[in-house]
């Protein structure tokens, strides 16, 4: 047995972890969050992330961004924008981090301005509001789709998996303020990460 | 010109403290905006941060942008990158800074089982926005269906663009709203 045990599809691998990430472009990073910004609708970023960062085109692994997806979430900011910054720094440094964050807000900014403009000229009817309704419902669901496929798995599975529960229950089903929830229930977990892998 | 600079100014000094004390985001950040930009500045109109609001969920991109939509009421465009810089730079840049700190303890025993710790409770926190977003949706119940549906859809269909899926979703909703 290597380092680790396999946390679910989560295999925490070592030596994969020290190895350098392919050498991206800050141009196609800039790109690739440019196309992040401007699709990721109902605020759902990390999702969208997820979705065309990790598993399209495998620049970080699972375990880098839930990583990131909860430092993110408890460090001060936009957990989006956290997110980006960390993936950014992860593939290029800092000229990565400015080209990641720089390409997710540039468009939405152009955008959302845009659109204020053509509400006060015209207003909205009630089918654009329907319309929205529609492209939220969806993206409410790519965040649960991303959320399930990243639920802990494996054999060692049943102490992550009530984690995630009880996050789930505290934060989302009892709106208890996220960070005091995070800042016990992570100590937990990662004592918890630390005696199965002693085990192993 | 100083007044506009004075301007600009002002949304920075709001939105510089914002972006370091908004930590967990969401709803403490949105009253402290409304607060500073109706209440302080007068900026907008309650009616009109009401439909910037309504605007900024509307667009793409991360559920803040409203900080840009209140820069722009205020100052134009370069208001709108004013507010902006002011609510992502400081706080992006502390993040940046843990992340370097962080990354330097790569491959040490604890540094991999505090990222597999962490993992389980973001799982848990994805989840959870999803909630918490169909909660404040108006939509009501047919939100709540179709939410549902596209989980299943997309779960089952892994290679399914998500864009076809929101444009199947506003097409549909689109049209049973003009019946």
């Amino acid at each position: 047995m290597s380092e680790g045990v396999p946390l679910g599809r989560i295999a925490a691998d070592t030596a994969a972890d020290i190895r350098e990430h392919p050498r991206i472009g800050l141009l196609a990073i800039f790109a690739a969050f440019f196309w992040l910004g401007v699709t990721s609708f109902g605020g759902n970023t990390a999702a969208w992330l997820y979705h065309r960062i990790v598993q399209r085109r495998h620049w970080v692994k699972d375990a880098e961004f839930l990583s990131d997806v909860a430092l993110g979430r408890i460090m001060p900011g936009s957990g989006g924008v956290n997110l980006t910054v960390q993936v950014g720094q992860r593939l290029r440094g800092g000229a990565g981090a400015v080209a990641a964050v720089t390409g997710l807000l540039s468009g939405p900014l152009v955008i959302v301005v845009v659109l204020a403009m053509a509400y006060t000229r015209i207003g909205w009817s009630s089918a654009v509001h329907a319309v929205l309704d529609g492209i939220a419902a969806a993206a409410i669901g790519l965040t649960f789709a991303t959320g399930l496929k990243l639920l802990p798995g494996g054999s060692a599975r049943l102490g992550p998996l009530a984690v995630t529960v009880a996050t789930v229950l505290c934060v989302g089903v009892l709106r208890w303020p996220m960070l005091p929830v995070v800042l016990c229930l992570a100590p937990i977990s990662i004592g918890l990460a630390l005696v199965q892998r002693r085990n192993a | 010109m100083p007044d506009d600079f004075r301007t600009l100014l002002g949304l920075g000094l709001v939105f510089v403290p914002l972006s370091l004390l908004s930590i967990g985001g969401g709803a403490s950040l949105l009253a402290d905006m409304e607060h500073q930009s109706v209440g302080v500045h007068g900026w907008t109109t309650p009616r009109e941060f009401a439909d910037l609001f309504a605007i900024s969920r509307a667009a793409p991109g991360p559920g803040t942008m409203l900080a840009a939509l209140i820069g722009w009421k205020a100052a134009g465009w370069a208001g709108a990158v004013t507010a902006t810089v002011a609510l992502y730079l400081p706080s992006s840049l502390v993040v940046y800074g843990a992340a370097r700190l962080w990354g330097r303890w790569r491959g040490s025993v604890w540094h991999t089982a505090v990222e597999r710790g962490l993992a389980p409770v973001a799982a848990g926190l994805l989840l959870s926005g999803g909630i918490a977003v169909l909660r404040v949706s108006p939509g009501g119940p047919a939100v709540w269906a179709a939410a549902i549906i596209a989980t299943v859809v997309l779960l089952r269909w892994p290679r399914l663009h998500p864009l076809a899926l929101f444009a199947a979703g506003g097409a549909l909703f689109g049209v049973a709203a003009m019946w």
